[in-house]
């Protein structure tokens, strides 16, 4: 795993966003910290905000990095890694829905840091798609569209992803959504079944499906990017096809529809033989769903699917799904001449059903 | 409840399709016909109604929506010029009985574009605000001058996504066409009309030729593969070649899609093929059975699938509405919008077969000229006209969503626009298509779904691709 959170040591009193530089530099700016020492692990930045001193990573490995920096708590985060297609921000940790196999289940307390997100979006590698997720980030809407708008707005090269729940958009969104601005981000909303009592009894929350459908019908209005998001379970696994019908029939404006594997972690952990749907077995009815998607042009991918257990009519919608830094791989995958193409396993995935399925393409 | 309307076409004796402004649809039992004709439908039908999105509940504003974007779907919006169809030189090499195009002498001057008309394009291609562009070079034979040809290709390096597709007829094979040819982002279309003696008939006219032109034919294909080659069999309706040995002269060069064309009626074919002007149910009964034989030979060999290209369009137009951009075939059909073609000397024409017609002396369809433009009143007059969508005609019809308009064909066949509908050939075509997609579409037999599956591209075979309704 890479690490996302490194211990530190700074000068500061307030938590900041810089830049971390390791090599040489013509051109010193106020957003950098430039490399004053190195040894082995541990390196010292300095800049704007005065010493850093980082634990943990090589000065290389961290060059380029966007990072948030909390002295108090003496932590960096690495915000938006400069090598990584997968930085995803994290702005809240609220959220209203419960939803069984939620991979980062929510908390109460939210700690309002948008301003200091903006401030890292601002400095991202040219051309970045930078994630948001949380928590629920609609939940506080406002701030979240500011933050998107002033971005994109100064950074004609940025694009965002947002996912979200979407309980809280209202017709008030739909003539802000429409600005053209917005055209460069997209929202990744999950949908588990295409009726009410399955979907709102997989969120945990009573009108959920009817409120979705809403935003759903709001969002279309809006011109709005959406990318659709089941994840496979065995409480839904048999009407995939069904939901199938239901998304080329009343959602057909979605740009793609995600269909996903179950991530070991979170609230799966412990609910993981009840809920995990072994696909080897029980693909057909993610097929018969693919194909109407297929059908009705609706864009279908397969996330979390390890290619090799997938069936070859149906291997190309297997995307390289999981972000580097916790993505494995297993010894039948070293000799896999799919592999780059591959999602591999979710580091915490259980290694005895990774190893059991694992077969070189 | 709210019920959005449907149109329906007879399936058979006990069955219609009902299709919806957004051209969805399902088939229904007469039984269930003659509920909807006397507001008695059942709980049952309105449930399916809603489910299928023909009907809209109470507040149900995504059902609403979901419709709106149906329709709109079913509509082109051309956006910017990213496709020139550009005709370096009238000049041809052969001389084929039905050719499209006034095509003049292999050695007359004055035939090619002027330094001038190149220059003019090269700067309209500077211009052009997108990041995308499709270049097809059609004649005449476009690779007598393949100074021009580059000096085009060269000059669309800055665009992002590229394609250029060169119309050969494939009679000579120069060094530095082979250059050009290397070229991942270029391909060859050319014409195969069937076997040898077919094609010499045709087209090349003597064996020598013929056995020329199939050899450099293999000779690309085996360069650079079949996928870098599309080509289309001309076929004379009063006298079709054998079905089995048209495919054979395609399926055995790996060529999987055939573009089964009947000669248009234009250029020389308006007098050496008289008969062209209204195909005959026999060109209909000839196609149907070719589209039924591909079905059969795809499912006896599996390891690979063969397909009519038009059928496979209007197909996948059903069901996949924006899928393919097959310009021949849209609703509205934008005019000198999104695509052009520059001729010879310059002129812009809002279409090949409009170009044919001005040619031929029949009617001047030019729309303006490379160098001064084409935003001109004509091309305004053209695009009031180039919809289905208020045609009385039309509007009744079931498949008026899949369908599309083309007044240039009109015109070439009746000298008018204003006919009604169903007495054109291109409704009759049309009519014809959609009745056969909707037949196979609602035919159990596995072998036909086995090849609808394949001509829409879905990675299974689903038990079903329309829903019925009792």
């Amino acid at each position: 795993m890479i690490p996302l959170h490194l211990p530190v040591v700074a000068e500061a009193e307030r938590p900041f966003v810089t830049r971390l530089r390791s090599g040489p530099a013509e051109e010193r700016d106020a957003a950098t910290s430039y490399l004053l020492d190195e040894h082995a692990t541990s390196s010292t930045f300095a800049g704007r905000h005065g010493l850093i001193a980082v634990d943990g990573v090589a000065a290389a490995d961290l060059h380029g990095d966007i990072v948030l920096v909390q002295p108090g708590a003496g932590r960096l985060e690495r915000l938006l890694r400069a090598r990584s297609r997968h930085n995803t921000l994290l702005v809240t940790e609220r959220c209203d829905q419960l939803c069984v196999m939620c991979s980062q289940p929510p908390k109460k307390t939210h700690v309002d840091r948008f301003a200091l997100f903006q401030e890292a979006c601002l400095l991202a590698e040219p051309g970045s798609l930078i994630g948001i997720s949380g928590g629920e980030p609609t939940l506080y809407k406002d701030q979240l569209l500011d933050l998107i708008g002033n971005v994109l707005a100064r950074r004609s090269d940025l694009q965002f992803h947002v996912l979200t729940n979407g309980q809280h958009f209202g017709p008030e969104d739909v003539e802000r959504l429409r600005d053209p601005l917005y055209r460069r981000m997209s929202w990744g909303i999950p949908l588990y079944a295409p009726e009410a009592e399955l979907h709102d009894e997989t969120v945990g929350k009573a009108g959920a499906f009817e409120r979705l459908e809403e935003s759903m019908a709001l969002l279309m209005l809006a011109g709005a990017r959406v990318e659709l998001r089941t994840v496979v379970l065995t409480t839904n696994l048999t009407v995939l096809p069904a939901l199938a019908r239901y998304v080329a029939t009343r959602l057909g404006f979605v740009e793609i529809w995600s269909i996903m594997q179950l991530e070991n972690i979170g609230f799966a952990r412990n609910r993981w033989t009840r809920l995990f749907v072994d696909h080897r077995t029980g693909f057909e009815f993610v097929a018969a769903a693919l194909d109407h998607a297929a059908l009705h042009a609706v864009p279908a991918q397969l996330f979390n699917f390890p290619r090799c257990c997938v069936p070859a009519a149906y291997r190309h919608l297997a995307v390289a799904s999981i972000s580097d830094w916790k993505r494995k791989y297993v010894d039948a995958c070293d000799s896999c001449r799919e592999r780059e193409r591959c999602c591999g396993f979710f580091e915490w995935h259980p290694d005895s059903d990774a190893n059991a399925g694992a077969r070189p393409l | 409840m709210t019920f959005l309307p449907l149109r329906t076409r007879a399936l058979s004796n006990e069955s219609a399709v009902c299709v919806s402004d957004g051209g969805r649809f399902f088939a229904a039992s007469t039984a269930f016909i003659g509920r909807l004709a006397d507001e008695r439908l059942s709980d049952a039908d309105w449930d399916f109604l809603a489910r299928e999105g023909h009907a809209v509940a109470e507040g149900d504003a995504l059902a609403a929506a979901a419709h709106a974007f149906a329709v709109s779907q079913r509509l082109t919006r051309a956006g910017p010029l990213d496709y020139l169809i550009l005709v370096p030189t009238l000049r041809c090499n052969l001389s084929c009985s039905y050719c499209q195009v006034s095509r003049v002498g292999v050695h007359q001057a004055g035939f090619d574009w002027s330094e001038a008309t190149l220059a003019a394009v090269l700067r309209r291609l500077d211009s052009l605000p997108g990041n995308r562009i499709k270049i097809e070079f059609q004649g005449g034979e476009p690779t007598l001058r393949p100074d021009l040809l580059r000096a085009v290709i060269d000059r669309c390096e800055r665009f992002r996504e590229k394609q250029f597709v060169i119309c050969t007829n494939l009679n000579d094979l120069r060094p530095e066409l082979l250059e050009l040819f290397e070229r991942p982002d270029l391909f060859i279309s050319t014409s195969l009309d069937g076997d040898a003696a077919t094609h010499g008939r045709n087209r090349t006219g003597g064996e020598d030729a013929t056995t020329g032109f199939l050899s450099n034919l293999d000779a690309v294909i085996a360069r650079y593969g079949p996928g870098k080659v599309s080509a289309l069999p001309t076929v004379d309706p009063t006298s079709p070649p054998d079905i089995d040995s048209l495919i054979d002269s395609y399926a055995c060069r790996g060529l999987n899609s055939i573009f089964l064309r009947p000669i248009n009626f234009q250029g020389f074919a308006r007098k050496r093929h008289k008969a062209s002007r209204d195909l005959a149910v026999g060109w209909r009964d000839y196609h149907e059975r070719f589209v039924r034989r591909l079905i059969e030979r795809n499912w006896n060999d599996r390891t690979r699938f063969l397909e009519e290209s038009y059928f496979s369009i209007c197909l996948r137009r059903v069901f996949q509405p924006g899928r393919d951009r097959h310009v021949d075939l849209r609703n509205p059909n934008p005019m000198g919008l999104d695509y052009i073609v520059v001729d010879h000397d310059g002129t812009v024409y809002p279409t090949d077969e409009a170009r044919m017609l001005s040619r031929s002396g029949v009617i001047d369809l030019s729309i303006g000229d490379i160098e001064t433009g084409w935003d001109t009143e004509k091309r305004e007059l053209m695009n009031r006209h180039a919809t289905n969508q208020f045609d009385p005609a039309c509007s009744r019809c079931a498949y008026q969503p899949y369908c599309g308009r083309d007044l240039v064909d009109d015109i070439a066949r009746y000298g008018r626009i204003d006919l009604p509908r169903h007495q054109t050939e291109f409704c009759r075509r049309h009519l014809h298509m959609f009745d056969l997609v909707f037949q196979l579409v609602y035919d159990d037999d596995p072998a036909v779904r086995y090849s609808l599956c394949r001509w829409l591209r879905l990675p299974g075979t689903p038990t079903a691709l329309g829903a019925m309704h009792r």
